[in-house]
């Protein structure tokens, strides 16, 4: 009897977010707030150090009080009403974290994540083929789609574009490690284990089995759901088959891909095209939900006089029939209008088709050409002849057949709202050249036919919702080159289906989705950040010779050694965060939706230090919360750590004197498992 | 006749040691030898060095202010044969004098008038005497309340009533208990403390040693910046000389009261001025502030109970021992008692170390005992209490001389800077140099003090520098309330004072900064030189002389300055004889 009251006098009753507590006296409001699941974020506290109070992220406020308190340091008393969600609190919080953002130098992910559209974990698959993981490496990339060596074939890789490696000499060739490592796998005919969840009774079925299709197959799959895709031609690939030549992406390694998704339980239905061997609605009818990714197969027009005659090609059409193993005679001389990156595959494909003449018609220059330079400079070197500012004006024909055509000179005028300048014409001046051929490249566009039901844009694309992809019916999403903007590049259709195969999975399930950006920290880098980054040239490819190559369609790309490839990933600046997983800050941004850049200015001081033996500080990345200084000295018992400098420029160092204190770092790593960041790295 | 030498800080430094020198000189080639004596702070630093002439009895002849060396030969014989015409024009005006006429001192009331070097002329004052009144008839729980009677609030800034924390600290267990002296004065401008343990050490002393009694500590510091070398040596002597008389060590004056008193010099961090980080100063650590509860009183110097306050306030409790604490609180208003000692600088006509009853307003300060503006200037506003206080406007100058009143204004009444601006002073550049201040000065540990006052005052070199944003205003505000509610200690809580109180009685040249111009023409970026046509002769001399060729014009006809150019370095305007460069 006397032991329980004694045990009710050391308890203290208090109300916090409207739940009433009990908790030992002595207990902060952080601790009580904890034995009932209210999680209050800190950035400074551990409890075995006791509180310290720097970060101010832990503020609440107190019934009666004026001002907040910490929760890290104040106690419960007797009937105290505490609001850890209080506007007040919650607006201090925001500006607590908002002042380490704004003071915090640095990335939570690289630039290569960040500027893929699919946001492929690129830095983590370098550093797994740099350690001679490909295997890992490969699964990396499967997390966000199902064909590395493809898509690292003919991705224009916006991820190299950003890389940073470029400040220094040239970006990591990225695209081309994600397919070595695929094709390592592929030659030792190895597959990387997919992890399928349980079967979910759903039906899920697909229209359209190019990136996009196969992307949302492999990820609804793996949800446990049963999967379709239907397609109109005769194998699956989408344009990745037949809108890319042979010679930059081998058919076989296509398949190869293509089979694992089928070894996946994923069914695939070919020759079935939507309006012609069923309706939507009957497609619809078998399954639970659908995701329409039918592509943009239709070449646009040059709507030039006398396009109508024979011997004038869409660009994707000539593509489309090679890529089925014809060859069709294109006559000596050949044009393509064009600039991007169809005309750059079918010029290509002409000179392999015998032509002797090929001629790239471009209405601007070659500094405004949207194809990718290799591919421009690999056309030169196989003999292709580029005519810069002309346009075509008419098709000569004699008797419906192709002679020529007459072309309109022009020059660059003003430049349009994206700074590129737009082509106007030179009036009067032409030019005529003769011509067996010409191919269209001027841009494809989806064909509407069937999907009549699903709302459409002004461009005649299907409309899609830009968060989810949901279309007007219900249960049907749509992604790719299709939906909205049109076509865009493979990695792009990939994002989108992620998103919209993610919308589904949801629907299926009765969930919400809400897609939302994270809030993530990224730094500003200038010049300085990489004059003391040693130089070394990016790996040099292997490409078949010019002259050799220009006669058949064989593979352009020789594979990169394992020596080169793992050299080439070793170059990687490695600029995501090794923490970023486990960050409690970036987690407690993201909890109060900071705006990382408002109260930005001036950092502090920041460096690498590597005075201590396990360990790497990163001072850029420190938030000072002193759980390293506390630790060594209260946990390890070491004291290395300390504060040095006044104000805005205070740092922490390791303040050695003798061998004897830098011998005491070692295999401790308390700190750095303590690190509410990623500052400090186990080395 | 004596000859005493005015020798603080403020009088060394304008000279005195020197005319010490010189009219020791004249005493070695006298036959007859005066006493060439010296004392503290007079207070008029603006008159330094001053030299008074006392009878053999102690009576003040005459004061004799801004003494060169060279008037060392007169002073002397004038001394001697008593004739002060040699030195007329010496003699303080009337004026000047009324500087002193109009305070009542009792924290300075020794301050100029004894030797601090000397503790029998301390004692000839009724030095010593409340300590014995103390230990020889009153209980720790009297001094309590004596001190509870006088209303004396902790003269250090926050205005804490003192007997409520010797109160706590006598009440707080332990077995140990420690009185700590705050001598850490670290506001610009401010040197009241500095001014009292100069001139008046033992004051300081007794005080401490009857608050020391009151809470029953037996071990006491006093914690001066280092930067202080001359109150050190003086308060050394001070302990010294306490100790050989028996005023201070093991059993005082014959007592079981044993205390002693050490020196701590702090290394000149302004945090350190915060209690809790004196306290971590004082053991060894970093000067960092903790977290509060626990307070000092229960928790402090090595987690004993712990008594801190400040020089000022000490120096009061003697005096208030001797006559009563309801002597003391005669003086002053309804929620502030007696006195309070200012460091009066600026744009005044007379500055110097004032003290005055509570209860007066800062006008009466300012131009009764200031003198107004010096210069022919207009009083814009005037700082209080440095970087944690907050300027006061013009049509405020009638408030009074009371913590609540100076609270109301966003201002406060702060450790006793007061900084006189007058119409030239840039309200948003006076703002700029707190907050330059107190960034450099914050600890770092705690997040809002460290990057908030840090951003604060990287807006305001932005505004100043031509660079502000509409928006910015917000921002500054939105910062200030922030960190004022988030900052761990005082120093990061009171930091936004000085840009809260700007932008509240002086928005508009906020406003006008952003618009591109500077209202007090202070602001270099913002200035915009330019020539009056009708006034040029074509001289070509400012062409000639500018240092990045902005000056462009054909000889005998107006010149004109390129504005992009322009590095606003002035030399056009100093160089030009026919006034026709402008600046605006």
């Amino acid at each position: 009897m006397r032991k329980v009251f004694k045990m009710q006098n050391d308890m203290v009753n208090l109300i916090i977010d409207g739940v009433d507590i009990s908790v030992a006296s002595g207990s902060t409001i952080l601790d009580a707030a904890k034995s009932v699941g209210i999680e209050i974020p800190s950035l400074c506290h551990l409890k075995d150090l006791g509180p310290f109070g720097a970060c101010g992220v832990c503020v609440v406020e107190i019934k009666d009080s004026p001002k907040l308190a910490r929760a890290c340091a104040t106690k419960v008393s007797p009937g105290m009403v505490v609001y850890t969600k209080s506007e007040k609190a919650l607006a201090a919080r925001k500006f607590a974290v908002e002042l380490i953002m704004g003071d915090h130098d640095a990335d939570c992910q690289g630039p290569c994540k960040l500027n893929c559209p699919a946001h492929t974990d690129c830095q983590k698959y370098i550093k797994e083929i740099a350690d001679g993981d490909y295997a890992k490496a490969v699964s990396t990339v499967m997390e966000v789609f199902p064909l590395p060596a493809s898509v690292g074939r003919v991705c224009p890789h916006p991820c190299e574009k950003a890389c940073r490696r470029k400040n220094v000499e040239s970006p990591i060739s990225i695209a081309h490690l994600k397919a070595f490592a695929a094709d390592m796998l592929m030659k030792e005919g190895k597959a990387v284990e997919i992890k399928k969840h349980a079967p979910t009774g759903k039906s899920v079925g697909i229209i359209g089995g190019g990136p996009a299709g196969l992307t949302a197959a492999f990820k609804l799959a793996k949800a446990g759901h049963d999967v379709t895709i239907y397609d109109q031609m005769p194998e699956m690939g989408g344009m990745l088959r037949y809108g890319i030549p042979e010679y930059r992406l081998p058919k076989k390694v296509l398949r190869y891909e293509t089979d694992a998704i089928v070894s996946l339980g994923v069914k695939f239905k070919n020759n079935f095209k939507i309006g012609r061997d069923a309706t939507l609605d009957e497609v619809r009818a078998k399954h639970d939900g659908l995701i329409v990714a039918n592509g943009a197969w239709k070449a646009s027009s040059m709507r030039v006089k006398g396009e109508e005659a024979e011997g004038v090609w869409g660009g994707i059409d000539l593509l489309r029939l090679v890529a089925t193993g014809q060859r069709p005679n294109l006559g000596s001389r050949v044009a393509i209008v064009g600039g991007g990156n169809t005309a750059m595959d079918a010029c290509r494909t002409a000179v392999r088709l015998g032509a002797k003449d090929v001629f790239v018609i471009y209405r601007r220059t070659r500094n405004e050409m949207p194809a990718e330079q290799i591919e421009i400079e690999e056309a030169i070197e196989e003999g292709v002849k580029f005519k810069f500012l002309c346009a075509p004006d008419e098709v000569l024909s004699k008797d419906g057949r192709v002679t020529g055509m007459r072309l309109q000179i022009m020059e660059l005028g003003e430049a349009d709202a994206k700074g590129r300048r737009k082509p106007v014409p030179v009036v009067g001046k032409f030019e005529t050249i003769e011509l067996d051929t010409i191919i269209s490249a001027i841009g494809q566009r989806n064909d509407p036919d069937g999907f009549d039901q699903l709302t459409q844009t002004e461009k005649g694309t299907i409309a899609a919702n830009e968060s989810d992809f949901a279309t007007n019916l219900e249960g049907v999403f749509a992604c790719g080159d299709s939906v909205n903007k049109g076509a865009g590049i493979a990695i792009e259709a990939i994002a989108k289906a992620n998103t919209a195969a993610c919308a589904l999975d949801a629907y299926l399930k009765g969930a919400s989705f809400k897609p939302h950006k994270p809030v993530l920290s990224e730094r500003n880098v200038t010049e300085k950040d990489f004059t003391d980054i040693p130089r070394q040239e990016r790996c040099k490819l292997n490409i078949r010779p010019g002259g050799e190559r220009r006669l058949d369609f064989n593979e352009v790309n020789l594979p990169l050694s394992e020596q080169v490839a793992r050299n080439e990933a070793r170059r990687c600046l490695e600029c995501g965060c090794h923490d970023f997983n486990n960050c409690a800050l970036i987690r407690t941004a993201n909890l109060v939706k900071a705006d990382t850049k408002r109260l930005r200015g001036e950092f502090h001081p920041g460096f690498v230090e590597r005075k201590l033996i396990a360990i790497e500080r990163n001072q850029r990345k420190c938030i000072l919360c002193n759980l390293c200084v506390r630790t060594c000295q209260d946990l390890a018992h070491k004291g290395l750590l300390g504060l040095v400098g006044r104000g805005f420029t205070t740092v922490i160092k390791p303040e050695f004197r003798d061998e004897a204190s830098i011998a005491q770092c070692k295999d401790c790593h308390l700190c750095a498992d303590n690190c509410p960041t990623g500052a400090l790295k186990i080395l | 006749m004596k000859i005493i030498i005015g020798e603080g800080s403020c009088g060394i430094a304008a000279g005195a040691r020197k005319v010490r020198e010189a009219l020791l000189n004249q005493r070695a080639q006298s036959e007859q030898k005066l006493v060439i004596g010296k004392t503290g702070c007079i207070g008029m630093c603006f008159l330094e060095p001053i030299v008074d002439l006392y009878t053999d009895e102690g009576q003040l002849l005459s004061r004799l202010v801004r003494v060169k060396e060279s008037d060392a030969k007169r002073i002397y014989s004038a001394a001697l044969d008593g004739d002060l015409s040699e030195v007329k024009d010496l003699v303080i005006s009337k004026d000047d004098a009324s500087f002193l006429e109009k305070q009542t001192r009792i924290a300075l009331r020794h301050c100029g008038l004894i030797d601090p070097e000397d503790i029998s002329a301390y004692i000839a004052s009724d030095g010593y005497k409340a300590l014995e009144k103390t230990i020889k008839s009153m209980t720790p729980e009297d001094v309590i309340e004596t001190i509870k009677i006088s209303g004396l609030a902790g003269r250090g800034g926050a205005g804490f009533p003192t007997w409520f924390k010797w109160n706590a600290a006598r009440k707080a267990i332990g077995e140990v208990k420690y009185l700590i002296c705050n001598a850490d004065e670290g506001d610009p401008g401010a040197f009241m403390d500095r001014a009292v343990i100069e001139s008046d050490p033992h004051a300081l002393i007794e005080g401490m040693l009857i608050a020391a009694y009151a809470i029953g500590a037996s071990k006491a510091f006093v914690y001066v910046r280092a930067e202080y070398p001359l109150a050190i040596v003086r308060l050394e002597k001070a302990l010294a000389e306490a100790r050989a008389k028996n005023l201070l060590g093991e059993n005082i004056l014959g007592s079981n009261f044993s205390c002693d008193i050490k020196i701590k010099a702090g290394a000149g961090a302004f945090v350190c001025g915060e209690e809790t980080a004196l306290i971590e100063s004082l053991e060894g650590s970093r000067g960092m502030p903790r977290l509060k509860p626990p307070f000092p009183a229960e928790k402090g110097f090595t987690n004993a109970p712990s008594n801190i306050n400040n020089v000022e306030t000490f120096a009061n409790v003697a005096w208030i021992i001797l006559n009563g604490g309801e002597a003391f609180a005669a003086m002053g208003t309804e929620t502030s008692k007696g006195t309070k000692v200012f460091a009066l600088t600026g744009k005044v006509k007379r500055g110097g170390l004032v003290e005055i009853p509570m209860g007066l307003t800062l006008r009466d300060v300012i131009f009764d005992i200031g003198g107004g503006i010096r210069d022919g200037g207009t009083f814009k506003a005037v700082q209080m209490g440095g970087p944690s206080g907050g300027c006061i406007p013009e049509h405020l100058l009638d408030t009074q001389i009371d913590y609540k009143a100076l609270a109301s204004t966003g201002a406060i009444m702060g450790s006793g800077g007061m900084v006189v601006m007058d119409e030239k002073t840039c309200m948003v550049k006076m703002a700029r140099f707190f907050l330059d201040f107190t960034a450099k000065e914050s600890c770092g540990k705690c997040v809002p003090c460290r990057i908030g006052t840090k951003r604060m005052h990287e807006l305001l070199v932005n505004i100043t520098e031509g660079r502000g944003r509409p928006g910015d205003i917000e921002l500054l505000l939105e910062l200030s309330n922030g960190v004022k509610a988030g900052a761990l200690c005082g120093l990061g809580q009171t930091a936004p004072n000085p840009v809260l109180t700007t932008v509240r009685y002086f928005k508009d040249e906020y406003e006008a900064h952003i618009n591109k111009t500077c209202p007090a023409h202070e602001c270099e970026a913002l200035k915009k030189f330019s020539i009056d046509a009708q006034k040029c002769k074509g001289c070509t001399m400012c062409a000639r002389q500018c240092p990045v060729s902005a000056i462009k014009g054909e000889v005998r006809a107006a010149h004109v300055i390129d504005q992009d150019k322009c590095i606003k370095c002035g030399a056009c305007l100093a160089l030009c004889k026919f006034g026709a460069v402008v600046s605006m």
